[in-house]
């Protein structure tokens, strides 16, 4: 059996949006693209910025550092510097709440 | 028969350019030459993580070695180009190979400044480019050691900040008021003044460097005003010049540079330039630019290889790079050569900000420190080159994003 970790305010992160939730796991990003939530680490893999701190167009996400892209819905890099993807998390809405699986 | 490309430059342009020949198909012949004896890699961490010995040399590889062997390309590593003959279409190497081209590519570079002053060729005196350049730094670094780095532009400045993140001692010298005056202005130049101050530099600023003394080794440094800085070793980081020495004397147009046009076509038939050595007609700030930053050399390198495939479109990107210095994180988009007026979002005293070269109400370029969201979001509006009110790039509830017109 999988565990969950709850993102207390992740159900408030609205279309297009993006923010970053303190876990038990480290910092744990959620992006908002068309009404689904796609979880992913926080921490950017080249030098560390957090990517909640970037811009989400569409499926990317672009590190506010040194440009690095991924697709939230994979963690794969999709440009610049980032050597590996980032970790992506199964996410379970339920009525109020949010959780990802680890 | 098949065609030969060579890449004169196995530069990250080069190995680049390499990369995207093969990737978009390009099954002729294809040697890749290069003066230093290492594949392609990049150079940002040279001053900044391998400096410091926090991530090994093979995570700067453009690709592993043997990327080469499986993509055939043929490798003349350690053998700098000689001469580009665009009479005969041939390279001539040193120790003699003479390679017959279809296309060349010179992704040459650039080679660092060495000012007139007097003790330059002193044992302990460096300066930074390459891996070699790098590791020699690296064999001085040790606590409480003293160094002196001049020259505060974007290598010295990470180069000082990066000695003393090793606790190193370091005075910081620069001819003009402020680090980056030429580049950024005075009052960005201000504030990282202050930055390097605040982690324990003793930057003297408005000063030359007037001679090394030392017998044999350097022992200090001597400026213009008559200050003695004492010191075990010496960086210096004065700036470069293009390396354009293959081309020379060929028909081959130089300027700064090598000029090369939107589609990185020099003057002659079948010769290509890309990233640092490149003096490019930009379509959008319709001027010559020449750029020695990590991203261009990628981007221009993979445009110029489209463009010797006949695939070619015009390379208008928006120049962006960044420079780490400390925890800091320091990024720059566009280019400006003046500008009428700096706005500021955001507050240069507490090192977060985004500040704008503004010339005409055009915004030319964008520099930001600790924002790099809102830098990103400045591009667009570089891109477009339309007249923006200066009193809403700096008001924090305006969007950046929504001040870029639609275009029609």
């Amino acid at each position: 059996m999988s565990d969950h970790v709850a993102l207390r305010g992740a159900e408030d992160v609205g279309k297009g949006g993006l923010a970053a939730f303190e876990t038990s796991e480290g910092r744990i990003a959620v992006a908002n693209v068309g009404g689904r939530l796609y979880a992913f680490d926080d921490t950017c893999t080249h030098k560390g910025c957090s990517l909640s701190e970037g811009d989400l167009d569409g499926t990317v996400v672009t590190c506010p550092c040194h440009g690095g892209e991924f697709d939230v819905t994979t963690g794969e890099v999709l440009g610049g510097p980032p050597p590996e993807p980032v970790r992506t998390y199964r996410v379970r809405s339920l009525d109020d709440s949010v959780e990802v699986e680890i | 028969m098949l065609e030969t490309f060579v890449v004169v430059g196995a530069s990250l342009a080069g190995g680049t350019a390499a990369v995207t020949l093969r990737e978009e198909g390009f099954d002729g012949r294809l040697v890749l030459v290069g003066a230093e004896p290492e594949l392609p890699y990049e150079r940002p961490p040279l001053s900044k993580e391998y400096l410091r010995g926090e991530a090994p040399f093979e995570k700067s590889l453009v690709r592993p070695p043997e990327w080469y062997r499986e993509h055939e390309i043929e490798l003349r590593l350690g053998t700098p180009a000689l001469r580009v003959d665009p009479a005969e279409r041939a390279v001539e190497l040193a120790g003699g190979e003479r390679i017959l081209y279809d296309k060349v590519l010179v992704a040459t570079g650039a080679r660092n400044r060495r000012p007139p002053i007097p003790g330059l060729e002193l044992e302990g005196v460096h300066d930074l480019r390459t891996l070699a350049d790098a590791d020699r730094i690296r064999a001085e670094i040790a606590p409480g050691r003293k160094a002196v780095v001049v020259g505060m532009g974007f290598i010295g400045s990470e180069v000082t900040a990066s000695l003393r993140e090793q606790g190193l001692d370091v005075a910081a010298v620069e001819g003009f008021q402020v680090p980056l005056q030429r580049v950024l202005g005075e009052e960005v130049g201000r504030t990282l003044a202050a930055l390097h101050a605040d982690h324990g530099v003793q930057t003297i600023l408005g000063e030359h460097v007037a001679a090394l003394e030392g017998s044999g080794r350097v022992e200090r440094v001597v400026t213009a005003g008559g200050r003695r800085l004492d010191c075990d070793f010496v960086v210096v980081g004065v700036g470069v010049e293009p390396v354009t020495d293959v081309v020379a004397g060929t028909g081959v147009e130089l300027d700064d540079g090598i000029l090369v046009d939107e589609l990185c076509r020099t003057s002659v038939e079948g010769v290509f330039a890309a990233g640092d050595v490149a003096n490019h007609h930009h379509p959008i700030f319709r001027r010559r630019v020449r750029v020695e930053h990590w991203l261009n050399a990628i981007e221009q390198g993979a445009a110029a290889a489209r463009s010797m495939l006949g695939k070619g479109s015009p390379y208008e990107e928006i120049h962006w790079f960044w420079s780490d210095q400390y925890d800091e994180n320091l990024q720059y988009a566009g280019h400006h050569t003046g500008w009428d007026e700096l706005v500021v979002r955001g507050s240069l005293e507490e090192r977060k900000f985004v500040a704008f070269y503004v010339t005409n109400g055009v915004v030319q370029a964008a520099v930001a420190l600790n924002r790099g969201r809102d830098l990103r979001r400045s591009i667009p509006l570089i891109r477009a080159q339309a007249p923006v009110d200066p009193g809403a790039l700096c008001d924090e509830d305006i969007d950046l994003r929504t001040l870029v017109a639609p275009t029609i």
